[in-house]
């Protein structure tokens, strides 16, 4: 009697599987933090001559991934961003999803509905500023991204955890 | 197969600057999504489709993509004897030259110079074809195995709902 409250006193928090799901969601999370810091270092860390040398080859780096439009980057610090608006807010989106998923420890489900209802917005958005509709700017362009980029990152992730970690368990 | 035209495909419209503003960074993860739908009406591979088998389609995308892109790059590069990063050099220099350079700093714009100098005269360099092969490499590979997995569920999902 006595062993069994004391065993339900001391349940681990996590299970071993969380414990899976909190590191790879931590790995995640430094990643994309490390991605979101190459392409905003411009702005964040004061003008040197390492900075200058490495932003020819971050620019090049992330110009394989986006067009870099200056009149479609958002510029801080004194400096342009080394990706698009969109393309900002697509990272910043996964980066602010892969925090919560450190705070918010549950099993995701794998749901299209979230995918596809995301990606809507950013449609929209591509399709009226193409076609003339309104002009581009760089607010919804990355509001939409943000959304988008945070359903993206949810939805890799609950494929990759419900594949992967919890059939090893 | 699959995954070579999907990468080949992908690297001509990240090539293309008209097309790159419309997708963007999702090119890449859509080849490899495509990729994974192509192997499976071409060899009527079976469904679900494996985390593996999605994630090697994702990387093998993202080599091919990488390969071929690097490729464009060199062969436009050749063609014109420059490119962006011969263009973006002196104003790099020039602004570098304000700051007091050590001798790590000195050697990498002496390399930098270096590779500028063999862009303009022979319109390709060695050490800056290698370096844009190994980043586009990086880059594509990670993207590559993002949309692999997205694929893999897209499609897992449509077959259970079937």
């Amino acid at each position: 009697m006595n062993t069994s409250t004391t065993n339900t006193f001391f349940t681990p928090k996590f299970s071993y599987s969380s414990k899976n799901r909190l590191f790879v969601r931590l790995i995640f999370f430094i990643a994309i933090s490390v991605w979101c810091f190459g392409f905003t270092c411009r702005s964040i860390l004061p003008d040197s001559a390492y900075t200058a040398i490495a932003s020819l080859f971050l620019k090049k780096i992330y110009g394989t991934v986006c067009h870099q439009h200056i009149e479609k980057t958002i510029f801080s610090g004194g400096n342009y961003f080394f990706v698009c608006a969109r393309c900002t807010g697509i990272y910043f989106g996964a980066l602010i999803a892969s925090l919560n998923s450190l705070i918010i420890l549950h099993r995701l489900p794998v749901k299209m509905k979230l995918l596809y209802i995301s990606s809507v917005p950013m449609l929209i958005d591509v399709f009226s500023t193409t076609m003339g509709i309104y002009s581009y700017s760089k607010i919804i362009a990355s509001l939409t991204g943000i959304f988008f980029g945070s359903a993206v990152f949810v939805y890799i992730l609950a494929a990759l955890e419900n594949n992967f970690m919890d059939k090893s368990v | 197969m699959p995954s070579l035209v999907c990468g080949f495909g992908a690297a001509v419209l990240t090539t293309i600057p008209g097309v790159k503003s419309f997708a963007c960074c999702l090119i890449v993860p859509m080849a490899a999504v495509i990729s994974i739908n192509l192997d499976h009406r071409i060899n009527k591979s079976e469904f679900p489709v494996k985390a593996g088998t999605a994630i090697l389609f994702g990387i093998m995308t993202g080599i091919f993509a990488a390969l071929f892109s690097t490729a464009f790059d060199v062969l436009i590069t050749s063609i014109f004897h420059t490119n962006d990063f011969v263009e973006a050099l002196p104003q790099t220099e020039a602004l570098v030259k304000q700051y007091k350079l050590d001798a790590i700093l000195d050697q990498t714009l002496v390399i930098f110079k270096q590779m500028s100098k063999d862009i303009s005269y022979y319109g390709f360099s060695v050490f800056y074809t290698f370096a844009m092969l190994i980043s586009n490499l990086f880059v594509n590979v990670i993207f590559g195995i993002f949309g692999g997995l997205v694929g893999m569920s897209v499609f897992n999902k449509r077959t259970t709902k079937s």
